[in-house]
């Protein structure tokens, strides 16, 4: 044990003093982040309120009931900013500029058609590029034109409009109105299990480099072996399961310092919220444990430290690509976010992801669950491994 | 002649070693697989739906779901999955349709649609899709039990006829038109965005990390042994160069022409492309060197070149599209050689320009690289005659 300690305390001195291990642990990760910040910082995921144009050509009852109560009351939930536009032309032109996302238009005599029974229409023009701003403008003017298709199709099912006396037609009408809508939709606010931009970033490039770093334990058994030292610590009276231990630990102990220092530091300098502690701490320990075990099964197949580096780097990049790094997979459509669970690195950001929620530390444990798996069962292959690399 | 053999040492050295081979050709075309197959059809809301035992007025509320314009409508099992898709982000919005939802309005009673999203605008603002689908359907119920108030008749029966009688009606509609040119054309395919993206990621990251071999030609003393022959210190900087031009070229040929055979990616016009690649290959050439002229070991190399590489990549928007951007972004985007080239490549595939129209991004890009490899070449011909 006391061995194990030793070599594990050397190394960390060589690695702490190796100025390339802090870039690739430290330096580039956080570098990244705050690339990845700066650019991509201000985009909301859970999107902004749309801007929308009304015009009033129309200056009748009806219409007024849209502009001055519909929209309003829409307005109020949020979710939608509502101005007045003079004229059809103007607001075109501002949908053309990017001023509003969509412009609804109630033509002249949609009032009169309405009332009449003639064919009327709202418009509604969208900017090509926001095809959800027009989608919504067209369900807002779709609700009020059901409403009022509501009575005229009422009264028409139950009444010939034109073979009924007035004062009947204009009791019905009233009874048709009173008839209220039998469905209704109530909302129910689901929590947030998905980081901001700035947080994803973040643990994404923390994540990415841990599988850089941890190899800087197990490789080095290469460099051992080939600069002779190994040799020399197997002729030694320590035992071969101490030399090992002593890597491993080399790789755990660098992980978990860079990733403290990368969560300390995006914390601070960018604002990134990683959520309750003992959540995040589950989720580093396990995830190193992972990283190391699978980093150290790549290295135990190289000949050279060289070798393994390279091999590592491949493994590490489609991992982290395909565990959603770089880009959200894990809200891709398909199978894709599926297949991304083969790896930890999705775990990991996926155990961050569900603490989002405030729901506690304990949402984590699947995750570091799966990630421990992944660790029990890499570094038992790596251990057998490794011990036979240890033979000379 | 000299420069060209050493030129080609570095394109052969560089081939020979198999982890760059994944990393140079491999990986590039994974990646414009992986954001081709999973962002390639752009962004439509995405909104789950679980109807169990929906019976007829349900089954007909989902299909007018189904029939909206710009969402993606998807059928889940159970409630629990619908939930925690919205949370993950999965979907934008979730639609539950009650069990007995049918025979509850049937019986004369009200029923509820539950609808789910996350806290923020675009929740809310789906939920005026949902309001208006339930809308749609409540103007016939409500015809329907007009019906059955005034006629004594069946809902069944006061529905077909409100069908009849919709029909017969002059329609109150409303009518959607778009004005303005499209960012993304409906023409573009799904792999097209994502293919000139990781082209410039690529060229500019294996140039940038091709200064370790510079680096490794200086340490291991085969620059001086190369000047003890009778070759000037202009031809080996010459030679360099070339080399990692022979490099980004190779990579980029290789990245555009395997694209276009496997995913069927539209490059645009040949002529304005190749010289989009040409120039922006310089660029790399020159970046390339210039870094592996500053630096003195290989570690510093590849952790800057690999900082460097993603980072200006990031920052030029060949990660996430700088329509995205916000405008001062996008100005600081435009610092990078990557900005000026994709805006080319957009000029070319999204609005089928020429050759014409991308000379102007040639020319900035010609400009980078002009300055790039001059300094480059200085520092370089400092650092193996000094």
């Amino acid at each position: 044990m006391r061995a194990a300690l030793l070599i594990a305390a050397k190394d960390l001195r060589q690695r702490l003093r190796d100025r390339s291990a802090i870039m690739v642990a430290v330096v580039v990760p956080l570098g990244l982040a705050f690339v990845f910040n700066a650019t991509l910082g201000g985009i909301s995921t859970e999107g902004v309120a749309f801007r929308y144009g009304v015009v009033d050509e129309d200056r009748s009852e009806i219409s007024a009931v849209f502009v001055d109560e519909v929209l309003p009351a829409v307005e109020e939930g949020g979710a939608i900013r509502v101005r007045s536009v003079p004229s059809d032309a103007e607001g075109r032109r501002s949908v053309e500029a990017g001023d509003l996302d969509a412009l609804l238009v109630v033509p002249a005599g949609f009032g009169a058609a309405v009332e009449g029974s003639g064919a009327a229409e709202i418009r509604v023009v969208g900017d090509v590029d926001e095809p959800t701003a027009a989608q919504v403008a067209r369900s807002i003017a779709s609700t009020f034109v059901a409403d009022l298709n509501a009575v005229r199709v009422a009264v028409a099912t139950v009444a010939d409009p034109h073979a009924t006396d007035p004062a009947e037609l204009d009791a019905l009408v009233e009874r048709a109105a009173a008839v209220a809508t039998p469905v209704d939709v109530v909302d129910v606010t689901a929590t947030t299990k998905e980081l901001d931009v700035t947080t994803y970033y973040a643990a994404g490039m923390a994540v990415f480099f841990l599988f850089f770093t941890v190899q800087f334990g197990v490789a080095s058994l290469l460099d051992e072996r080939k600069d002779g030292t190994l040799s020399r610590l197997l002729a030694a009276p320590i035992g071969r399961s101490a030399i090992l231990g002593g890597k491993l630990l080399t790789s755990f102990v660098i992980g978990t310092l860079s990733m403290a220092t990368l969560i300390v530091a995006t914390s601070l300098l960018l604002g990134a919220d990683w959520g309750d502690g003992i959540g995040v701490a589950l989720l580093v320990l396990s995830g190193v444990l992972a990283a190391t075990g699978i980093m150290s099964i790549v290295a135990t197949l190289a000949k050279t430290s060289e070798q393994a580096g390279n091999w590592q780097s491949i493994i590490a990049v489609v991992l982290g690509m395909l565990g959603g790094v770089f880009f959200p997979i894990s809200q891709a459509p398909g199978f894709l976010p599926t297949l991304s669970l083969v790896t930890p690195q999705a775990w990991f950001l996926r155990g961050l992801s569900d603490m989002a929620g405030d729901t506690g530390w304990t949402v984590v444990l699947p995750a570091v669950l799966a990630m421990l798996v992944f660790a029990a069962v890499t570094g038992a292959i790596a251990a057998v491994r490794l011990d036979r690399m240890a033979r000379l | 002649m000299r420069a060209l053999a050493i030129a080609g040492v570095n394109v052969r050295r560089m081939l020979r070693d198999r982890s760059n081979v994944f990393f140079v050709f491999v990986f590039p075309m994974l990646l414009i697989l992986v954001l081709g197959v999973s962002f390639g059809r752009g962004f439509e809301p995405r909104i789950g739906v679980v109807a169990a035992d929906p019976g007829a007025l349900g089954r007909d509320l989902v299909r007018t779901l189904e029939e909206m314009p710009d969402v993606d409508v998807a059928r889940y099992d159970s409630v629990d999955d619908l939930r925690t898709s919205v949370e993950r982000g999965q979907l934008e919005a979730g639609v539950v349709v009650p069990e007995g939802y049918d025979g509850a309005i049937r019986a004369g009673r009200d029923a509820e649609v539950r609808y789910l999203a996350r806290q923020g605008e675009l929740g809310l603002q789906l939920s005026r899709t949902v309001r208006s689908a339930v809308a749609e359907q409540g103007q016939r119920l409500r015809a329907a039990r007009l019906f059955v108030a005034e006629r004594a008749g069946s809902l069944d029966e006061g529905l077909a006829r409100a069908d009849v009688a919709a029909e017969a009606l002059e329609p109150v509609e409303v009518v959607t038109t778009t004005v303005g040119e499209a960012i993304f054309p409906t023409s573009l395919g799904r792999f097209d965005l994502g293919a000139s993206s990781t082209l410039l990621l690529f060229i500019f990251l294996t140039s940038m990390t091709s200064a370790v071999a510079l680096i490794e030609t200086r340490r291991l003393g085969l620059s001086r042994r190369m000047l003890s022959t009778p070759t000037s210190a202009g031809t080996i900087v010459a030679g360099e160069a070339l080399g990692r031009l022979g490099i980004a070229m190779v990579q980029g040929l290789f990245i555009m022409l395997g694209s276009l055979i496997l995913f069927g990616v539209d490059w645009g016009e040949p002529l304005g492309s190749a010289a989009l690649l040409v120039s922006f290959a310089l660029v790399g050439a020159g970046a390339g060197m210039f870094l592996g002229s500053l630096l003195r070991t290989e570690q510093q190399a590849i952790g800057l070149g690999i900082l460097l590489g993603l980072g200006l990549g990031a920052l030029g928007g060949c990660m996430v599209p700088m329509e995205f951007f916000s405008p001062t972004m996008r100005t600081v985007a435009h610092f990078t050689p990557h900005a000026w080239a994709l805006d080319g490549y957009a000029e070319l595939v999204r609005r089928d320009g020429t050759i014409v129209d991308v000379l102007p991004y040639v020319g900035i890009l010609l400009a980078y690289a002009a300055v790039l490899l001059g300094l480059a070449s200085w520092r370089l011909r400092r650092a193996i005659t000094g």
